[in-house]
């Protein structure tokens, strides 16, 4: 078999680049994923989609985003549940407010509508919030959320109309470079021909990188996330804290997802879930979220986050092998720049350059140097 | 034995019960009230339809929700001690014993002062067979379908058409159920003509001098034989038909539950208009027993709205004499107000009871004539369909630009000011017998828009095809649905678009019929179509499924959908079950609240 392009990852990442490609008439892709649609990271994550971040490039990337999703539904045909309730974000540590304070700025300055709020503020405006502790927050309005699993559904439907190949349950065990260029990549299916080849297998990145050489500084941690029984909808925001470490948000069928990180996660692939996270989540959310004490939790799964050194996305072409692209390394933020992404990589296939959006620092290289700026607008 | 010392018992925990309690209640008066029931609020509890009556007696709230409103109120007075499950076995010379259910404890009671309003039970009638599984009385039908969610039937004939009657046909259509007939015995519909349209509306047929001859069957209904009836209510041989039923539904009238009362010495009397043996009382409802009281249906068959009137009339004179308070003037206004209830010609055959019983009644005094002006053509109005006079008036409290009148009294008949009508629709929304119509001819366009208020399910949505009935629920035209105006009280406002010749004949709709659901998780309501639509779609892995379709990820975590869903999958894609994945298994197995894992305060 042959084909132009080979996108390795049907998650959110590889189904924005085939969307793209596609939409800008490049149709010779194959999509290729070893298990089913949205089984990495994407049919895990908790469907936020933020712009307030630490670091300009992620903003931008996240600005742009969002434009795509407002244009979703419209440019898939499939309601995704996209919703612009905004972001709250907590503060309960004096320091980190005062990094919010220079975040809001440098937000600003990107022509993003952020307010900061006094706990007072929270109270009124997020009544189901028990504010103690809370030192300040911001809340950017045209934040939201959508359904991840819809969301990468639907670019992977459009792409598949506008001509593109999906090939499940098939794994890529081999790339096939000869001097120093893709030609194609070998499958438990069988050999495929390619020009250009794109990482986007979130979890597994490293792996891909090193059947071209390439050693991705990515790695792999479990995050979990439990989901309660519905409530009639009264949770516009999703509402995060890095300092409380927690996210929260009501999906639009009612249910609460929520989660948080855990330092004593070590690195690898690991679906497991444990009662430690159940525990921890329901005690903590219960006294933030009061509300929540009657609510019963109806099922708790986990996800991996590809993370790289500084948080951001590690996206760009490959110096060494030709036609080698990676979009990789989202560190649990990879659905909600995802179509950004896909539209640079997409241009740079197909123009030669990304044109709309500007991902130059987001290369590889700026490993090599001994400092980089590093995001810290995670849980 | 433990003593219950209270200044005022009240048996039952209906409409009247709970009015009488609740007055006392407030005014200091330590209250205990019994209920057999496992709720309180009596046949409130199981009637879903809207009331009559004005903004004082919850006119245009559903029975059940009245219920919620009064024991919402009676929690919150300190001195009501509400007891359920709790039985009144005896009002002796030595005192009153009751037998709490719940604890098996029969315990003393002494009151100063008692009211018995235990209700009403409902009559029997005796034909051939009348002993098959399969024959309801209206009230058990009613409890079975609206208070635990169980359809008796598929099929009924409903005996009587009285109020309950014609409620009931109603509320079994809207569960779902269809209503083969309805048979009255006499030559005319006993109930409201606004209840009476209702079903009408929906195609019931009502056989006037009709009666059941025999049940059909050998271990539970199958069908029914009616036939007709003489002068002398004598089947008139050869007129009798068979129906195809699975249920017989009896609405034949209720019969006061006396008993009690009569045990403790109160005078009774033999009153047909008011429901045969009943319990003599005087206009402050007391009986011939000293402090002893009625109130509601013991005392003459009507309706919740004089029992909560009666109730309270009660309540106030409990009160003003423990206490010592002059309430009379607050008495009068209730007496005013029954007087007023019981003018129309609705109430013919109860104020002829109570002349009977000494109690001065008066009748007429309201408007009679139905308007005759259907209102500017083009313009868009309210049309109301309300020709018999009945006391209720939400249609003129409700319109905010004072357009409707029921021209001074409570049971006159509505007649719509076309100045002041703005055709915003709230009359409709609010009428209790759906009684009033939208219109707006676009002659133009030899098309009109049809407001009609609907309670049925499925709700029509915008821009579907209905066929469009007319008052006897006979298919008249094609028509889309314009807009639907929802309300959180469920009656909901349809609009149609209708061929203009059809405005004045448009009354009512059926939506044609919906895919019959075979559902696979019923948690999340997905159906064997969804997922073959799914698999057709290209979605062929079972997460991909859960994913989006959502099966699965219910309360029950897939227990019984992950292998049908499965099974579905293997056909459809040819695979063999021991072939496909059948996706993650995630804790908890069972849904758990948090504040099962809280320690200390779990509020």
């Amino acid at each position: 078999m042959k084909t132009k392009v080979v996108i390795i990852g049907a998650g959110m990442v590889g189904a924005s680049i085939a969307f793209h490609l596609t939409r800008l008439g490049e149709k010779d892709v194959f999509i290729l994923e070893k298990s089913y649609v949205s089984s990495g990271s994407t049919g895990r994550c908790a469907g936020g989609i933020r712009q307030q971040w630490s670091t300009r490039n992620n903003v931008r990337l996240a600005m742009r985003s969002v434009e795509w999703f407002k244009r979703m539904k419209e440019d898939t045909g499939m309601d995704v549940e996209y919703k612009q309730g905004g972001y709250l974000i907590l503060s309960f540590d004096e320091e980190e407010a005062e990094e919010f304070a220079e975040n809001v700025k440098m937000q600003k300055e990107e022509g993003l509508e952020v307010e900061v709020l006094t706990p007072k503020q929270v109270k009124r405006r997020f009544p189901y919030v028990n504010v103690e502790g809370v030192k300040l927050a911001t809340f950017c309005p045209t934040d939201g959320h959508a359904n991840p699993h819809l969301a990468n559904f639907a670019y992977i439907r459009r792409s598949v109309e506008n001509g593109a190949r999906l090939f499940t349950k098939t794994e890529v065990k081999e790339i096939d470079v000869s001097n120093g260029t893709v030609k194609g990549v070998w499958t438990n299916a069988g050999y495929i021909e390619c020009e250009v080849v794109i990482n986007a297998a979130g979890p597994w990145s490293k792996d891909i990188g090193e059947m071209v050489g390439i050693d991705l500084p990515t790695e792999s941690y479990r995050h979990q996330i439990l989901v309660t029984e519905p409530l009639e909808n009264m949770m516009d925001p999703m509402i995060i804290s890095f300092s409380g470490n927690f996210y929260i948000r009501q999906t639009r069928h009612g249910s609460f997802l929520m989660g948080q990180g855990d330092k004593d996660e070590r690195p690898g692939i690991n679906r497991k879930v444990t009662a430690k996270f159940l525990l921890e989540m329901v005690n903590k959310m219960s006294r933030r979220f009061p509300f929540l004490r009657n609510l019963r939790v109806i099922r708790q799964w986990s996800g991996e986050y590809n993370m790289s050194p500084d948080a951001q996305p590690i996206v760009g072409l490959s110096e060494n092998v030709l036609g080698y692209f990676y979009a990789v390394g989202f560190s649990g933020h990879g659905f909600m720049v995802a179509p950004a992404v896909g539209e640079a990589i997409a241009e740079w296939i197909v123009f030669g350059k990304p044109k709309s959006v500007d991902v130059s620092q987001l290369s590889l290289e700026r490993f090599k140097g001994k400092e980089f700026l590093k995001e810290r607008s995670v849980v | 034995m433990k003593n219950k010392k209270v200044d005022f018992l009240v048996v039952g925990g209906g409409p009247a019960g709970l009015s009488a309690a609740l007055e006392a209640g407030k005014r200091g008066l330590k209250v205990l009230l019994v209920d057999e029931g496992v709720r309180l609020g009596g046949q409130l509890v199981k009637q879903t339809h809207k009331f009559f009556g004005h903004e004082g007696t919850y006119a245009s709230v559903r029975g059940f929700e009245i219920a919620k409103i009064l024991v919402k109120e009676l929690k919150k007075c300190k001195n009501i001690e509400a007891k359920t499950m709790t039985s009144v076995i005896g009002i002796y010379e030595d005192g009153v014993l009751a037998w709490d259910r719940k604890a098996n404890e029969v315990f003393r009671i002494e009151s100063e002062y008692t009211l018995i309003a235990t209700g009403a039970s409902e009559k029997y009638i005796a034909f051939e067979n009348n002993d098959l599984p399969g024959i309801y009385g209206a009230g058990a039908v009613q409890t079975l379908m609206n208070q635990f969610g169980v359809l008796p039937g598929e099929n009924f004939l409903i005996i009587g058409s009285g109020n309950i009657g014609l409620i009931v046909a109603y509320q079994l259509i809207q569960a779902g159920a269809n209503v083969k007939a309805i048979v009255e015995i006499t030559d005319k519909v006993g109930g409201y003509v606004v209840h009476l349209n209702k079903i009408r509306r929906l195609g019931v047929p009502v056989l006037l001098k009709h009666t059941i001859v025999r049940a059909l069957g050998n271990n539970r209904v199958e069908g029914a034989v009616i036939a007709e009836v003489d002068e002398s209510y004598n089947v008139i041989p050869g007129t009798e038909k068979e129906l195809v039923v699975d249920t017989i539904c009896l609405a034949v009238g209720l019969a006061p539950s006396i008993e009690l009362a009569a045990m403790a010495g109160a005078e009774v009397i033999y009153i047909p208009e008011l429901g045969g043996y009943i319990v003599r009382r005087d206009e402050f409802m007391r009986t011939s027993v000293p402090n002893l009281f009625v109130a509601g249906d013991v005392s003459g068959i009507e309706e919740a709205t004089t029992a909560m009137l009666e109730g309270k009339i009660v309540g106030l004179t409990v009160s003003s004499e423990k206490k010592k308070m002059n309430l009379l003037g607050e008495i009068k206004a209730l007496l005013r107000e029954l007087e007023d209830f019981r003018r129309g010609p609705v109430s013919e055959r109860v104020r002829r009871g109570f002349s009977k019983m000494g109690i001065k009644t008066v009748s007429g005094g309201f408007r009679t004539e139905v308007q005759r002006s259907k209102g500017p053509i083009g313009k868009l109005r309210a049309v109301i369909e309300c020709p018999q006079p009945i006391p209720c008036n939400p249609c003129e409290t409700v319109c905010a630009f004072g357009a409707i009148s029921t021209g001074g009294s409570i049971n006159g008949i509505p007649w719509v000011d076309y100045d002041k009508c703005t055709g915003c629709g709230l009359c409709a929304l609010k009428c209790p017998g759906l009684a009033i119509f939208m219109v707006k001819e676009e002659v133009e366009k030899k098309e009109a828009i049809v407001g009609i208020p609907y309670e049925l399910l499925p709700v029509p949505e915008e821009g579907e095809k209905v066929l469009g009935t007319d008052r006897d629920g006979k298919p008249v035209c094609e028509a889309v649905v314009e807009k639907v105006v929802k309300s959180k009280d469920k009656t909901h406002l349809v609009y149609l678009r209708v061929p203009l010749k059809y405005v004045d004949t448009v009354r009512g709709f059926v939506v044609s019929p919906r895919e019959k659901y075979e559902f696979v998780c019923r948690c999340e309501e997905v159906t064997v179509q969804d997922i073959e639509k799914a698999i057709d779609e290209g979605y062929t892995d079972y997460e991909e499924l859960r994913r989006y379709l959502r099966i699965g990820m219910g309360p029950c975590g897939g227990r019984t959908c992950r292998l049908l869903t499965l099974m579905i999958l293997a056909r459809k894609t040819g695979k063999r079950m021991e072939d496909l994945s059948p996706g993650t298994f995630r804790p908890p197995t069972i849904p758990v609240p948090f504040n099962a894992f809280l320690e200390g305060d779990k509020n």
